[in-house]
């Protein structure tokens, strides 16, 4: 969540409740999605999530009471008119896909979700990688996130990333592992867990 | 400040707030002690950075006590290392489950080194160490302080270097403090503060462990002042 608070802190949002949708994927990146919607909600923002298929792994399911005795909404569905979405959110965080996501955009369960993201005119977040993004390749017509916070450290297809800021959260690697992977990251300010790159 | 009475917790409530965590919650042990010892670093970096150690290295001693407060110790370390110290550890009783074997797994493999035995003078410990972590007992502490640990704390109380105790000064009871025990420098209190916290006298008192759902804060009436922004600690004195 903290890319998403200095990407847009929290007096600087443009509706007047601080309205986030999260949307989270089945796999891990809509559990990641889960944990952030639950520090946004500490932060005082108002997440709202939608999670569709739900994660039978124990350590999700956890996520998704912790979000839900926090008295984070849940969707039932999303709404395909966009404005809709629009109207309601000053941002959506994209945690559908993450790196280990097979299937490209057009396929599998999630097309539809991304079909609908696409044409959202609010900003998006994307955790790691652009939901429905090739890892490695990228996507010439896929979603285009305003905000890219990568995981660890930037995968391939962050090079083709045009929007305005790529976060990266990593400051856990330690450094024989950075090292072994010629990770290279930038020097975290101060106590930060994440840096712009 | 808040306006209001603030309930500080005593030593049940305060394990009454935390079982709530884990059974209604469903938290796991790992996620919050990842949270707390992650505030204890973020603390310690805001009252002592690096720059400030007047040795040539910010040499950290980290002294892990045989439970969860140990453990909260251990993520410091790793944190602390991230954050540019140089963390010892000295870990002499290590609980046999997976959540402790990890965490020192994680800060072996981050190359803190863990000491054979603990340095048998308090001069010993200023000469190496610009700043001691106190991880021993925390909120749970009850009782007659056994070995090591005695010998541990009577060292401790002879150091002149400062001391960070996590949540309780080791030693303390925990409504009560102790008058002729352990004085340290920072204390950070986890969750909220709990009654002994009153007793404290060192320069910093932070607040940590920013996981509270407002629901659980509302129920003990715990009145917390407001974290700033998107920071983990916040600064009580």
């Amino acid at each position: 969540p903290a890319p998403l608070t200095q990407a847009f802190p929290l007096l600087s949002l443009p509706r007047k409740q601080p309205t986030v949708l999260v949307v989270c994927g089945p796999a891990q990146n809509g559990a990641i999605g889960l944990v952030c919607a639950r520090h946004l909600r500490i932060f005082d923002y108002e997440p709202t999530i939608f999670y569709p298929k739900r994660s039978p792994d124990p350590l999700y399911r956890d996520f998704t009471t912790q979000c839900e005795k926090m008295d984070i909404p849940f969707l039932s569905y999303l709404p395909t008119e966009v404005q809709l979405i629009n109207d309601a959110y000053n941002a959506v965080v994209d945690a559908v896909l993450g790196a280990e996501a097979e299937l490209g955009e057009g396929r599998g369960p999630c097309a539809g979700i991304l079909a609908t993201l696409k044409l959202v005119r609010i900003p998006i977040v994307s955790l790691d990688v652009p939901s429905g993004w090739d890892v490695e390749a990228g996507s010439s017509s896929g979603i285009s996130p305003d905000v890219l916070v990568s995981l660890t450290a930037p995968k391939q297809c962050a090079r083709r990333f045009l929007g305005r800021q790529h976060f990266v959260a990593g400051r856990f690697v330690p450094y024989d592992v950075q090292k072994k992977f010629e990770l290279n990251p930038p020097e975290y300010p101060g106590t930060e867990c994440v840096v712009p790159l | 400040g808040p306006t209001g009475a603030r309930s500080v917790p005593r030593q049940e409530e305060a394990q009454a707030i935390d079982q709530e965590l884990f059974t209604e919650y469903k938290f796991s042990v790992d996620q919050l002690m990842e949270l707390a010892g992650l505030s204890c670093a973020t603390a310690i970096a805001k009252a002592y950075p690096p720059g400030s150690f007047t040795k040539s290295l910010p040499a950290v001693l980290v002294v892990c006590g045989p439970g969860n407060n140990g453990g909260d110790g251990l993520v410091c370390a790793r944190h602390l290392k991230m954050f540019g110290y140089e963390p010892t550890v000295y870990y002499p009783k290590r609980p046999n489950k997976p959540l402790f074997e990890g965490l020192t797994t994680q800060c072996q493999k981050m190359d803190i080194p863990f000491l054979p035995e603990f340095p048998a003078e308090a001069a010993l410990i200023d000469e190496l160490y610009g700043l001691v972590v106190d991880a021993i007992f925390g909120f749970s502490f009850k009782g007659a302080v056994r070995e090591p640990f005695g010998s541990i704390l009577s060292t401790l109380e002879h150091i002149t270097v400062p001391i960070a105790s996590i949540d309780i000064p080791s030693g303390w009871d925990v409504e009560k403090g102790k008058a002729d025990g352990l004085q340290p420098d920072m204390l950070i209190s986890l969750t909220a503060p709990k009654k002994a916290a009153m007793h404290f006298t060192g320069r910093y008192h932070f607040l940590g462990g920013r996981f509270v759902p407002a629901a659980l804060q509302k129920k003990y009436a715990l009145n917390l002042p407001p974290y700033p922004g998107t920071d983990c600690v916040l600064q009580l004195t």
